[in-house]
């Protein structure tokens, strides 16, 4: 069972380009594209229309069904949910208050949609130098040296469904400042393919046996 | 130069009459283009006292004209007011928005950083001024219904492990540039412990050679990271095709692994080996020059006393020298050559 989320437009979504999050969606099992059905937006954020599908999947043991039928902007799939061990959020940014701002949005924004945050911890910074000649032409001696520094901020969530992992990393990226760039790092779970269950080699020889079979009544 | 600069940036220029005069000139000059050859075919025109004196007149006009600034909208911002009124998305940081009394910037001597109003270390830093504790909570609220629970079956590792034994880990990049696409997220790793897949004892010891590195002995994890295709799915897809021609490999003997030498071995197997002929020889010997009954190889091996010398000498090669590890042989040996009058 798996929602199929039309998000409704909410003002601090527009105006916001959707092209970043096409890379941040590959589940599994199912695909996430978006859609907008033209009759549910009102007409101001008609700019906003894609003609994608929003899947949101659904783990299974979800109890509010009849809360999600109200809401007329979900709907739900068959397709079961991917499920996330570990969901690892690093940004990078050359300023550090910035960082620290988006550290607790992001922080405060998985305690409100119940995700459990495992570890918050910030790598240390790196500053990459580099000397240039001052003038464009002679005068060795004398040099520029410049310098970025990149400062890190990790969070780590850990036990996320594919559906929460999708709606909170759509809600992160969104609002990701200017100047700051996010790794994320998704660990599935997944169970033995029915493949590798047991070896083949017990079934083979029957396999040949008609192959043979088929053989001598050909020719 | 602070006004100059708050000239190009500010909502209301620092000085009115300048700017209205340099938005008014070109237009002046046109219509004083325009009027000087419309009178080139009639009369002689107006002297430049006069022209002067009109162009004054109407700069002047035009200033009057001007709507003044009226007060900014902090004055008018009620105490309790919703902030999301104010800043519902991302925007630059507007003076006149804010109701607070921000100074940024470097300090003159002896003085205090700038003020908000024309101040561009403000408008350039990003602003979380849409983002606050309220605003985000009331969109988790609304994003609430899109997610999904975790099954409370799964709370621990080891549950994950058990249903779940493949990890498949992904890498996602998200950064303002020329290009949206990063080369380095079609890299997929795929992780799964060996206890969770049906192998046996044969086929675990050739599916290790096989693979070589990428198997960790003390967490019993195979790690196979493919990046040779150009997407990620088919990446995944790949490393599951290894992982199953693995496995069945594996299971497979070949007609070349009977050549196994003990130099190809993982571990010490005591069974027909060096140290199992000479204790076997040693205490057969024994028994001979003691003149007790001959006693056959087969009853020494299954004696308690060369069973125990057998684990001591394997725990030893295998796991390599530990206090414990020699003590027990030390134990052992001084049993089967019955020494223990040599304390």
């Amino acid at each position: 069972m798996v929602p199929v989320a039309h998000p409704a437009p909410e003002p601090w979504a527009a105006g916001c380009p959707g092209s970043r999050l096409a890379k941040g969606r590959w589940g599994g099992l199912g695909t996430f594209p978006v859609n907008y059905s033209s009759r549910d937006m009102p007409k101001q954020y008609r700019f906003l229309l894609n003609k994608d599908l929003l899947w949101v999947q659904f783990s299974g043991f979800h109890t509010d069904l009849h809360h999600h039928k109200d809401n007329s902007l979900i709907s739900i799939s068959d397709e079961p949910d991917t499920l996330y061990r570990k969901l690892s959020v690093l940004v990078k940014g050359h300023d550090k208050t910035v960082l620290d701002s988006y550290e607790y949005f992001a922080v405060l924004a998985a305690k409100e949609l119940g995700i459990s945050i495992e570890k918050i911890h910030e790598p240390p910074r790196k500053i990459e130098r580099f000397t240039l000649l001052k003038s464009i032409h002679i005068f060795k001696k004398h040099r520029v040296q410049y310098e970025m520094r990149t400062h890190y901020r990790c969070l780590e969530l850990k036990h996320l469904t594919g559906s929460t992992a999708d709606v909170y990393l759509e809600y992160i990226q969104r609002n990701l400042p200017e100047g700051v760039a996010m790794e994320i790092k998704k660990t599935k779970l997944e169970k033995l393919p029915e493949h590798i269950q047991k070896p083949i080699w017990d079934k083979l020889p029957s396999v040949e046996e008609t192959a043979t079979g088929a053989l001598e009544t050909g020719h | 130069m602070a006004a100059a600069s708050g000239c190009l940036f500010c909502a209301r220029p620092m000085l009115p009459r300048l700017c209205a005069g340099l938005a008014a000139g070109p237009r002046s000059l046109l219509r004083v283009s325009a009027y000087s050859t419309a009178l080139v075919v009639g009369s002689a025109g107006p002297s430049p006292g006069q022209v002067a004196a009109s162009r004054r007149s109407r700069t002047s006009q035009i200033a009057r004209n001007r709507r003044l600034p009226g007060a900014p909208r902090t004055e008018k911002m009620a105490v309790d007011q919703y902030w999301g009124n104010v800043y519902p998305t991302a925007a630059a940081f507007n003076p006149s928005s804010v109701p607070l009394p921000i100074r940024m910037g470097y300090p003159v001597k002896r003085g205090v950083p700038p003020p908000k109003e024309g101040n561009l270390e403000l408008i350039k830093i990003p602003n979380f001024l849409h983002l606050t504790p309220p605003a985000i909570k009331k969109h988790c609220t609304a994003l609430k219904d899109f997610c999904t629970e975790w099954p409370t079956v799964l709370d621990s590792d080891e549950k994950c492990e058990q249903h779940f034994p493949i990890e498949i880990e992904t890498v996602d990049y998200v950064s303002a540039g020329p290009s949206v696409r990063n080369p380095k997220a079609r890299v997929v790793t795929l992780r799964v412990k060996l206890s969770k897949l049906n192998l046996d004892d044969h086929a675990k010891k050739k599916l290790i050679k096989l693979v070589g590195e990428r198997y960790c002995k003390d967490t019993d994890i195979l790690t196979i990271t493919t990046d040779r295709c150009p997407l990620r799915r088919q990446n995944y897809d790949y490393g599951v095709y290894l992982l199953t021609v693995l496995y069945h490999e594996s299971w497979k003997t070949e007609m070349w692994e009977n050549e196994k030498t003990e130099a190809d071995m993982e571990e010490y197997i005591w069974d027909n080996s060096p140290s199992q002929k000479n204790a076997l020889d040693t205490l057969v010997r024994i028994r001979a020059a003691e003149k007790t009954t001959e006693v056959t190889k087969e009853e020494l091996l299954a004696s308690e006393i060369v069973e125990n010398y057998k684990t001591t000498v394997v725990a030893l090669k295998n796991e390599g020298e530990t206090e414990n590890n020699i003590l027990q042989y030390k134990e052992s040996v001084t049993k089967l050559l019955n020494l223990q009058a040599l304390q």
